[in-house]
């Protein structure tokens, strides 16, 4: 079912949180919201299941205009950051609980937490206590809690945070899998890019109560709006550097670095200070544009390298490689970039 | 802590050499469990004495039949009209009681020694002894007896004769029970021994051990009369206000904003921290029948009367409110803080699972409340069935007893008796019967709480 916000708004007395913002969610899709910390992504959540109230703007699920109702009559599954278990009941009652609520039959409930644990693999824990399981475990039984009733969404804030790396990497692909399967429409609200780049079909990214741009992840990575959404996506993150438009090219400011301007960009008239963006997987041996540097710092990263470059005016790029071995600290090294890799941002930050 | 052992261990190693036995002399206080023993007897002196003595005494003085006409130390024997009548209907010895209280006239040596120092006339005297070891039962018997004499005495001389053969026991006192023994032997040297264990009973008045009390108490219709009120009280008041009543006012501050949650917390508290005269004066004044509520209602007609007092009902609907307004506040700090403590993401997730307010109380709320409410029922089913002060000063267990409860009747019994004899022997045994009440409860609700911190499992953390 798809979601609505329109010129939603937020905010908690005098606290404008959230101010007009307008976000649409495709029926089946699942959606990031990723913004650091504090930027409002668990208030946009919390105003779509009706936990609170909206100060202006409108919710519509599908074309029902969901504003005024309580979050008992939205339908909605959430997948709380600390999951919120029942502790006083065990897993089964934890999942039956929605159901209970509705007064199902009692062979219906069992059928269908039955289905839900099978479907998140927690049919031998049914018995326990939500204290006597593992983190991975709660997370499993709060999503089946949030899924049995058939949501019309499903809302999940951080759902992962509270879980090991290796699980982590585990329940991610398992949610993705659930959510293709009951082909619900999601939204997932995490401060980690790697969760949302490789869990959701889109992602909103978010910063002080603004989505700045919303896209899949490919093209949000390809091509960032602004540097914050350059920033915030791309591990290792990607290096700025400050430079000026000059002759039709782009230099560097005080470094004898000249680069030619993307071919995706306008021009810059001369004179025009720009910040130029270099991902580190497009710095290195190939390309048409020449950056020279110190090598100033080298990270070991099994499979590949992280190097630091260090150039004249003191600004770093980084360059992630094979590992190589004719490269050590210090060495004075002559690199390249794909000028049609460059990302050129105004000083303001936006895109040019 | 170690620069007093020092000093401790310095003193006697010093003259260690010349004097090695006093080396152990305050050994003791070197191990902390000896100082500590040390530090913590004033604190051990004072719970003996306030907390111990005063349940050991109420047992001590259960088993006495303690009141004010014996009076707390030893007493005399009398063979007051009274004890007769217990020899009579308590031992049955009616004939004996009635041979005791009659005059008595008895020729006896101590007699005739007497009539020896009145200078009384040889003949007669001598003419007496040959009647020695007689006994009268009516001075006119015995005083013909002395005028048919040889000697004739004068109605004077006859009279004083007979005064000093009077050996009448009624209302005669005796400092021992060997003095009154000799007595009651002159009259009948052929008491049984039964007889006299009854006669030395019967005639003591001061107090002495006795299980009558705790016999009196379970026979008495008076005890199941005054024991039906009080679990009828605790219950109703528990029920009504100390768990009901403070229940709803957590769970209703819980769902109001916090500011006016804390102001209305402070009123409900309110009657807890005023002192009970002031407190229960004031709802005395509301039901005298010149007070708020008959003024008032004098306006519809109906007539003035004292509301608390004018039938049992009202007295109970008073007392309970009373009791209760001033339970309830523990009730309800207790339940609000349990309640508070309830993770807040418990109630949204509920929400959005379904469940509107009052399935979030019976779902989430409620369980959470189920040890707290445990605890509080515990703690004041103790405290109501000792609390006394506001219904001593509301009704003081009237209209007609109906709310005299058991705290009260033992003030009743002990302390405050409308005839006049405080019976502190069996108020005491009241009071142990409530002792042990309560060490009963105490014990089983221990368990309860130990049982509970056996199964209790560690909660999730959040
Ligand atoms: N109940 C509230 N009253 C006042 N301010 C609030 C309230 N809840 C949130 N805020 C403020 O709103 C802003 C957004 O909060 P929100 O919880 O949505 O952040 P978030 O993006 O979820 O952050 P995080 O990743 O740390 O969870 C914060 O600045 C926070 O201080
Ligand atoms: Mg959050």
């Amino acid at each position: 079912m798809r979601i609505l916000l329109d010129k939603f708004s937020k905010s908690f007395g005098a606290v404008k949180v959230i101010e007009d913002m307008t976000l649409e969610i495709k029926d089946g899709e699942m959606l990031a919201l990723l913004g650091p910390s504090g930027c409002g992504k668990s208030t946009t959540l919390f105003a779509i299941c009706g936990i609170h109230k909206v100060t202006g703007g409108r919710i519509y699920f599908g074309d029902r205009d969901m504003t005024d109702l309580p979050s008992q009559e939205r339908n909605v599954g959430v997948v709380f950051q600390s999951y919120a278990l029942y502790p006083h009941m065990n897993v089964a009652e934890n999942i039956a609980f929605p159901l209970r609520i509705r007064n199902l039959p009692g062979a219906e409930i069992k059928r269908l937490v039955d289905e839900m644990a099978d479907l998140v693999h927690i049919g031998n824990l049914l018995d326990r206590r939500p204290a006597e399981l593992s983190g991975g475990q709660q997370q499993r039984v709060a999503l089946a809690r949030a899924l049995v009733r058939r949501p019309n969404v499903l809302l999940l804030d951080e759902p992962l945070a509270n879980l090991d790396a290796k699980l982590r990497l585990e329940m991610r692909s398992e949610i993705r899998r659930i959510q293709l399967e009951t082909g619900i429409t999601a939204i997932l609200v995490t401060h980690d890019q790697v969760e949302a780049m490789s869990m959701c079909d889109r992602i909103a990214i978010m910063n002080a109560g603004q989505i700045i741009q919303i896209a899949t992840p490919k093209e949000m990575y390809r091509n960032p709006r602004t540097t914050f959404v350059a920033g915030f996506l791309g591990n290792p993150p990607i290096a700025f550097v400050e430079a000026e438009a000059r002759d039709g090219m782009l230099a560097v400011k005080n470094a004898d670095i000249r680069l030619p301007v993307p071919p995706d960009a306008v021009t810059p008239p001369d004179g025009t200070p720009v910040i130029i963006g270099i991902r580190p997987e497009n710095l290195g041996p190939e390309g048409d544009a020449i950056i020279r540097g110190r090598v100033s710092f080298i990270e070991t990263q099994g499979r590949e390298n992280l190097y630091d470059i260090k150039l004249e005016n003191g600004s770093v790029l980084r360059s992630i490689q094979r590992v190589r071995d004719d490269i050590s600290l210090d060495d004075e090294v002559e690199w390249r970039v794909r000028s049609d890799r460059l990302f050129v941002f105004a000083e303001n930050g936006e895109r040019l | 802590m170690s620069a007093s052992r020092d000093i401790v261990e310095s003193g006697p190693a010093r003259i260690g050499t010349r004097a090695a036995p006093a080396r152990p002399r305050f050994a003791w206080l070197n191990s902390s469990k000896g100082l500590g023993l040390v530090l913590i007897m004033p604190a051990l002196l004072l719970v003996i004495a306030f907390f111990l003595a005063p349940v050991i005494l109420t047992g001590v003085f259960a088993f006495t039949n303690m009141s004010t006409a014996t009076g707390i130390t030893g007493g005399a024997y009398q063979i007051s009209p009274g004890a007769l009548r217990v020899l009579t209907d308590r031992y049955g010895m009616g004939e004996l009681a009635e041979r005791l209280g009659q005059p008595t006239y008895v020729v006896d040596e101590q007699g005739l020694a007497a009539l020896a120092e009145m200078e009384i006339d040889q003949d007669i005297i001598d003419g007496l002894k040959r009647r020695l070891g007689e006994t009268f039962s009516s001075r006119r018997d015995f005083e013909r007896v002395i005028r048919d004499l040889p000697t004739r005495p004068n109605t004077r001389t006859v009279k004083r004769i007979s005064d000093a053969f009077s050996r009448s026991l009624a209302n005669a006192r005796f400092a021992s029970a060997g003095a009154l023994m000799s007595a009651a032997e002159a009259i009948d040297p052929e008491l049984t021994d039964d007889e006299k264990a009854a006669l030395r009973e019967a005639t003591y008045t001061g107090w002495s051990w006795t299980t009558d009390n705790f016999r009196r108490l379970i026979t008495s219709p008076q005890t199941m009369r005054i024991l039906f009120n009080t679990i009828f009280f605790v219950a109703a008041t528990l029920l009504i206000f100390n768990t009901g009543f403070a229940m709803l006012l957590a769970i209703a501050t819980h769902y109001i904003p916090d500011r006016p949650a804390g102001i209305f917390r402070i009123i409900w508290f309110l009657p807890r921290i005023s002192p009970a005269v002031i407190y229960v004066l004031l709802w005395k004044w509301l039901a005298w029948d010149t007070g708020f509520l008959s003024a008032f209602l004098d306006n519809f007609g109906i007539r003035p009367r004292n509301w608390m007092l004018d039938s049992a009902f009202n007295a109970w609907v008073f007392v309970i409110l009373i009791n209760g307004f001033v339970g309830a506040s523990m009730g309800m700090l207790i339940f609000a803080s349990a309640i508070k403590a309830i993770p807040q993401s418990l109630f949204h997730a509920a929400s959005v699972d379904g469940a509107y307010r009052w399935q979030q109380i019976r779902h989430i709320i409620l369980p959470h409340l189920k040890w707290p409410i445990l605890f509080v029922t515990c703690y004041q089913t103790l405290s109501l069935l000792t609390s006394i002060e506001q219904t001593l000063l509301s009704t003081d267990g009237g209209p007609g007893g109906a709310t005299e409860i058991w705290s009260l009747a033992i003030y009743h019994t002990a302390l405050n008796n409308y005839a006049g004899n405080l019976q502190y022997g069996y108020g005491a045994a009241m009071a142990l019967v409530l002792v042990v009440i309560g060490i009963v409860l105490s014990l089983l609700y221990l368990r309860l709480f130990n049982y509970r911190a056996l199964i209790i499992k560690p909660r999730i953390e959040h």
